[in-house]
């Protein structure tokens, strides 16, 4: 259970340590003026502070409706079903991503569709299999044989001499 | 006739069969994106930019354009039929497109919806006819302030005239600017804000960007809402179609209000979702039976659809005489334009009058191609979505990655589209606005170029933007769309008080 009270307030707080990295940063590559015009730092610098400083608005605003027991600000926006929902969907998103990094982008496609109908979806076995594999067979086809650009490919892939 | 020479130029550019198959092409691709949640017209544009890195320039941006019509229309096939906006500029012709189906009248729906949104956009696409060559010849009088002040208005109209809070716009508005800043500074050549990071090197792409936030982040929230395909049976014939379209002059004053409501909120970077709802609006209120409208009323798919086609190609006027995207679509195209090697801008003009009048040229062709196209395939792609959602999704989640991958070959960029993606998510649930952060991303080096010659010329005073007339001018609109809201507000609370004097008195 998700309040938009909290939302807000995480995501503001997100976007205020992310504006002030960059001022951070920005400080670095100096962000006054030298023999060139403005330094390199300035312009990121003040758009920096720009973030930081919304942010802070966007908190004041949110816990002052707070304070005034503003009802749209304390409603569920994410109750359990719906987290549910979505943490099912990104979890193996995720576990998609890591099997790209480790074994190269056509293991994981195959793994993580055939995951995703066999296991989720409740699909057969013969429906999940020949979707995954004709899934990645295209790929194959489109991006590395028609548009010439190469994916990522891990040892698996080495294996076939691809 | 200038232009109209210059036109005609065009569309022997255009009208090659390469060109019109790449058209149907197009279409058919943005019509499966639109008709998909989770792929928009922005993103289906950014997973194709890369492949079409090799393709020249004429051909790639024909391409790209025409699958941003083919995905604007796909978007109202699903709003129509299923209730689901495949698009979010699509979201205003739920409200009546749907009832119409349920009674029956889908294909009146359809046909009412495709034919207006080609009204709409050819009022946009000749918008752009007269207009381009005189805009781009004015905009060859700016210098670095001006084109600040231009980029001024754009953000400053984000604020003033979206929809989010003021706050909010600002925020993703920043993050997009700072992002765009990461990497090489292409004034002094410094690498900055890579905190020792070697895969920052290079910057942080818009496409991966679009790709996350778009993709991902929209995905994540389909599924959240647990989503239910229930159709309508949707069969198109010929008579039907025609039948429909010999009523549709009967609406036109609501055709030529949505057209110019539109042809605003696509130049004014308000984009194609504000134009379609502000329409809507427009048409209930001005409506003789406004009690109509959410039951299946006819102006109610006819207006937002004009409008949302006028706006989406309206935004390709600012985009192309002045280096300015009008929607987070013409942002991402405008991106490809600089990795083609052109210069989107007023020069773009005198430097390859080809390519803008083959462009201009192919929005004319793109658009009926794509009206009939969409036409004949309404139940194919309708058969498409009774396809369970628990392959698509997956399916979906595959190509974005793979498209975040052939941008630049990085592996570094499939963890940025994920970490997008959940930004995207929490940005959508709680209204942050996310085209101003791609325009941010894409004309951010731009602004702050511009910003920096600026500053360079009048050594460090600020009052270079208020130099001339026309500078100062379009200093002062950006000003007061900036503080649209807080006028507003002021005009009411005085307004307010003078009305109590009023009945005190």
């Amino acid at each position: 259970m998700v309040t938009r009270l909290w939302a807000e307030t995480a995501v503001a707080l997100f976007t205020l340590a992310y504006g002030l990295v960059i001022v951070r940063g920005a400080t670095e590559f100096g962000i006054g003026w030298d023999a060139s015009g403005p330094e390199p730092g300035a312009f990121p610098f003040y758009t920096g502070l720009l973030v930081a400083a919304a942010s802070l608005g966007t908190l004041v605003v949110t816990w002052s409706k707070r304070l005034r027991a503003d009802r749209a600000i304390s409603a569920v926006i994410l109750d359990g079903e719906g987290l549910r929902r979505v943490v099912s969907f990104f979890l193996p998103i995720l576990g998609f991503v890591l099997l790209c990094a480790a074994l190269g982008m056509y293991v994981a496609t195959i793994a993580y569709l055939f995951f995703a109908m066999r296991v989720q979806g409740g699909f057969g076995w013969l429906a999940s299999l020949a979707t995954s594999f004709g899934a990645a067979l295209t790929f194959y086809i489109v991006i590395e044989r028609i548009f010439l650009i190469q994916l990522m490919k891990g040892p698996i892939e080495a294996l076939f001499g691809l | 006739m200038d232009n109209f020479a210059s036109l005609m130029h065009g569309f022997s550019v255009a009208l090659t069969f390469h060109h019109v198959a790449l058209m149907m092409g197009g279409v058919l691709l943005g019509i499966l994106v639109g008709v998909l949640p989770g792929l928009g017209a922005p993103n289906g544009v950014s997973l194709l930019l890369p492949l079409t890195f090799s393709m020249d320039p004429v051909s790639a941006i024909i391409l790209l354009t025409s699958l941003y019509w083919g995905a604007l229309f796909g978007g109202s096939t699903t709003s129509i039929i299923f209730n689901i906006p495949g698009e979010p500029s699509s979201v205003a012709t739920t409200f009546d497109g749907h009832p119409m189906a349920k009674q029956g009248r889908a294909t009146e729906a359809l046909s009412l919806a495709f034919l207006s949104a080609g009204f709409g956009a050819l009022a946009g696409v000749l918008l752009i006819t007269a207009l381009s060559g005189w805009v781009a010849k004015f905009a060859l009088r700016f210098s670095s302030p001006e084109f600040f002040a231009v980029y001024f208005i754009t953000f400053a109209s984000f604020i003033g005239l979206g929809g989010s809070s003021a706050f909010k716009s600002i925020v993703a508005m920043g993050v997009g600017f700072t992002l765009a800043s990461i990497g090489m500074d292409s004034v002094s050549g410094n690498i900055r804000l890579t905190y020792e990071f070697d895969v920052l090197l290079g910057g942080v792409s818009f496409l991966i960007a679009v790709i996350g936030l778009f993709g991902i982040g929209e995905l994540l929230l389909t599924m959240e809402d647990g989503l239910r395909f229930d159709g309508v049976a949707a069969k198109v014939r010929l008579g039907d179609v025609l039948r429909t379209a010999a009523t549709l002059p009967r609406y036109w004053v609501a055709l030529l209000r949505s057209s110019a409501i539109g042809i605003w909120m696509g130049i004014t970077p308000g984009g194609p979702t504000a134009a379609s709802f502000m329409s809507y609006a427009m048409a209930k209120r001005s409506s003789r039976n406004p009690e109509k409208f959410g039951k299946g009323e006819p102006e109610g798919v006819i207006s937002p659809e004009t409008a949302d086609h006028a706006a989406g190609s309206a935004a390709m006027l600012p985009m192309l005489a002045l280096g300015i995207p009008g929607s987070a679509t013409a942002a991402v195209m405008m991106g490809g334009l600089m990795i083609w090697g052109l210069n989107p801008g007023p020069m773009l003009f005198t430097e390859r009058p080809d390519f803008v009048w083959g462009l201009i040229a192919s929005m004319y062709l793109g658009n009926v191609v794509a009206v009939v196209v969409v036409l004949a395939t309404v139940p194919l792609f309708a058969s498409i979505l009774r396809i369970p959602f628990s392959i698509i999704g997956p399916l979906i989640v595959v190509i974005c990655f793979i498209g975040a991958y052939t941008v630049a070959g990085k592996p570094f960029d499939i963890w940025l589209a994920l970490a997008f993606g959940v930004v995207g998510y929490a940005f959508k649930k709680l209204d942050y606005p996310i085209a101003p952060m791609i325009l941010a991303m894409v004309i951010g080096d731009k602004a702050e170029d511009a910003f920096r010659q600026s500053m360079i010329f009048s050594q460090g005073s600020l009052s270079i933007f208020w130099s001339n007339s026309l500078v100062t001018s379009l200093m002062a609109l950006g000003l007061l769309l900036l503080l649209l809201h807080p006028l507003q507000l002021a005009w009411r609370g005085a307004r307010r008080l003078t009305a109590a004097h009023a009945t005190r008195g």
